[in-house]
């Protein structure tokens, strides 16, 4: 980001979107179906994921007094209730419409990330109060990604895979409210004394559960695809490498300078995607235009 | 991290096995509790909230009717204040305790001023009417902010717009007006429709004036109420229009812009609407507590009052972060997420209700 892109910190509000998921075709790139599966395979992990976040955050707000801090956080949760419950929808309107039964998976993330909220609630308080200074690491990670995805797909020419408008749409909105917010959960947890090797132990965990569960995921979606072959992970990977050396995907050389960049001791939010960017894109989503109303 | 349910079937349903990936996942996360649990934690730092005390410097008549003041805010000590982005807006406490949001309608460069302007709204809360009675030069007021809910996306810096249309509406100007120093200062290509009921109400038509290639003005008394193609005359498709004033002036510019491909549109978005058609009721909160709520606010309204940590976010009843469990009472649902399976138990506190004279027991 440089000065002239600086446009200074945005009050967070969640967005009321409503989708549509009638006459969208599985393949919404046509050209890229493992592009296509890769990203739904964010998709099943999302509502699970996100509502994780609220609860964290809902937690975590009891013990803040910086109202700064505490209207991120607020902007913040709201905007991550909506692309949970907005994701969820697509696994019940989109997927499973489409053949694609996304119960195994969507009962195994479930049960991950509520193990996570269950086996704090059983610690002691000062052990839980570690815990949640933990999963605010965790989460801070994650939206280090998410910040990184985010960003890529407000660049990314989706429109010559010939995806299709609503689900560009979508992670679009999706994409520019988590550079919007990209800041936050950083700043929180930082506020909360995380620390420098725990930043990173946590961003590890996080960043590398993403990368495996999607690519698990991937490999589910293409084993339920009746119009594709029944891939092992090798050839998923490549696969990947391929869609990715298109511009279909984030490449693995920009995923990995991104965790390099996590390292830094000076490291900042900021610097991963541009706020004048996901501004302009939410002034002419048509999704999220609609929301106003 | 031990875990006392059932470990969720495995991905291609092979019978009762368990799934490894669910397992490594589990045993890694439990390895990894007991390696950071030495590790120190100190609470999150304390912060009194007691907001920043400005002074009012100087004030000046803004329209020719006199109904609109300007105020130029600046620190006790004369320091700079913290730096603002057009399109941003202060909470201003009045000495009355009501608290008026108005936008920053100066220049953002200058580090040690915040200008305002108010105009006069006679029979309205009574908080204009006391900035304008109160608050003259000496005068010091508490604030909170700047915070941007307006924010512009300049071309060329984050938006594809060629160029930047705005449409203001009376007061509404405000933010436009600091808007309009950025394109200057960065020399993008700008327009501004601004429209009000007569030229003597209009503030801030004099420092217009030297823009006066860029600026057209409409009034009702020699225009008539304006169109939307009157709005946004000269706007083509890709350009991007940021729009301030009232809201059917909002909606008739919203549906014509919706018609551009890929044109932006950006309004400002204030906070929830009134409540309606609510009554009175009780809720008691899991401590004991009794709270009245009466028939104007919200239960997360008043609740918030004592207790700035309750969790909320949209304030309109649709993502449901305030979602609070019922113990007892019978709810009046006014969401849009809920399910008809989780109302029984389960309310928005931001718009949800309760019939009058009843009493709500709510798990906070």
């Amino acid at each position: 980001m440089t000065a002239l892109q600086d446009i200074g910190p945005v009050a967070l509000r969640p967005r009321d979107v409503q989708f549509d998921w009638d006459g969208v075709p599985l393949h919404w790139m046509p050209g890229e179906p493992v592009a296509t599966h890769v990203i739904n395979a964010l998709n099943l992990l999302l509502p699970a994921g996100e509502r994780m976040f609220v609860s964290t955050f809902k937690e975590a707000l009891a013990e803040v007094t910086d109202p700064e801090v505490r209207e991120a956080m607020i902007g913040f949760m709201g905007q991550e209730a909506v692309h949970a419950e907005t994701h969820d929808k697509v696994l019940w309107q989109f997927l499973d419409r489409r053949g694609i039964d996304p119960r195994p998976y969507v009962a195994q993330a479930d049960f991950i990330f509520g193990a996570i909220g269950a086996a704090a609630k059983r610690l002691p308080a000062p052990a839980r109060y570690r815990n949640l200074v933990e999963r605010l690491a965790f989460i801070a990670g994650i939206e280090h990604f998410t910040a990184v995805l985010g960003d890529w797909i407000l660049n990314a020419d989706l429109e010559s895979f010939g995806a299709d408008p609503t689900m560009a749409d979508l992670f679009r909105w999706h994409g520019a409210e988590e550079v919007e917010h990209r800041s936050v959960s950083f700043d929180v947890a930082t506020h909360f004394g995380m620390g420098y090797v725990q930043r990173y132990v946590m961003f590890v965990l996080g960043s590398g559960g993403l990368l495996v569960t999607v690519v698990r995921g991937t490999k589910f979606l293409v084993h339920q695809d009746p119009t594709l072959p029944n891939y092992g992970y090798p050839r998923v990977l490549a696969e990947m490498t391929r869609a990715m050396s298109h511009g279909a995907l984030p490449k693995w050389r920009s995923l990995a300078a991104a965790s390099i960049r996590y390292l830094r001791p000076d490291y900042t939010p900021e610097v991963e995607g541009n706020t004048a960017q996901a501004t302009a894109y939410l002034a002419k989503s048509p999704t999220a235009q609609a929301a106003l109303a | 991290m031990s875990t006392t349910q059932d470990l969720p079937p495995h991905l291609y349903g092979r019978g009762n096995r368990h799934d490894m990936g669910v397992t490594l996942v589990i045993a890694a996360a439990s390895a990894l509790g007991r390696l950071t649990s030495h590790l120190s934690a100190r609470g999150p730092e304390r912060v009194e909230d007691a907001g920043r005390v400005l002074t009012v410097e100087r004030r000046t008549r803004e329209s020719l009717d006199g109904s609109v003041v300007g105020l130029v805010l600046t620190s006790p000590d004369g320091g700079p204040l913290p730096r603002w982005w057009p399109g941003a807006h202060l909470d201003v406490y009045l000495p009355s305790g009501a608290m008026r949001t108005y936008s920053l309608c100066g220049d953002h460069r200058d580090r040690n001023e915040y200008r305002i302007a108010v105009r006069r709204i006679d029979g309205g809360g009574g908080g204009s009417a006391e900035v304008h009675d109160v608050l003259q030069p000496g005068a010091t007021v508490t604030v909170r902010g700047p915070r941007n809910a307006f924010p512009l996306a300049p071309p060329g810096a984050g938006s594809t717009a060629r160029r930047l249309h705005f449409v203001a509406g009376g007061i509404g100007i405000t933010p436009i007006l600091a808007m309009v120093t950025l394109a200057e200062s960065r020399g993008i290509d700008w327009s501004l429709v601004y429209t009000g009921r007569d030229a003597a109400s209009l503030p801030f038509l004099d420092e217009l004036a030297r823009y006066e290639d860029h600026v057209t003005v409409l009034t009702d008394d020699r225009h008539g109420v304006p169109t939307a193609a009157t709005l946004l005359a000269g706007v083509e498709a890709g350009d991007a229009v940021y729009c301030c004033g009232p809201p059917p002036m909002i909606a008739a510019v919203r549906a014509a812009v919706r018609a551009l491909p890929e044109t932006e549109l950006h309004v400002e978005r204030f906070s929830p609407a009134p409540v309606v058609d609510g009554a009175a009721f009780e809720v008691q909160l899991a401590d004991g507590t009794l709270v009245d709520i009466p028939a104007d606010r919200s239960v997360l309204d008043v609740l918030r009052e004592g207790r700035p940590q309750v969790a909320h976010s949209c304030q309109q009843g649709f993502c449901g972060t305030c979602s609070v469990r019922v113990l007892a009472g019978e709810p009046e649902h006014r969401d849009t997420i809920l399910t008809d399976e989780q109302h029984p138990d389960e309310m928005l506190i931001c718009v949800s209700r309760a019939a009058a004279g009843t009493r709500l027991v709510l798990d906070l």
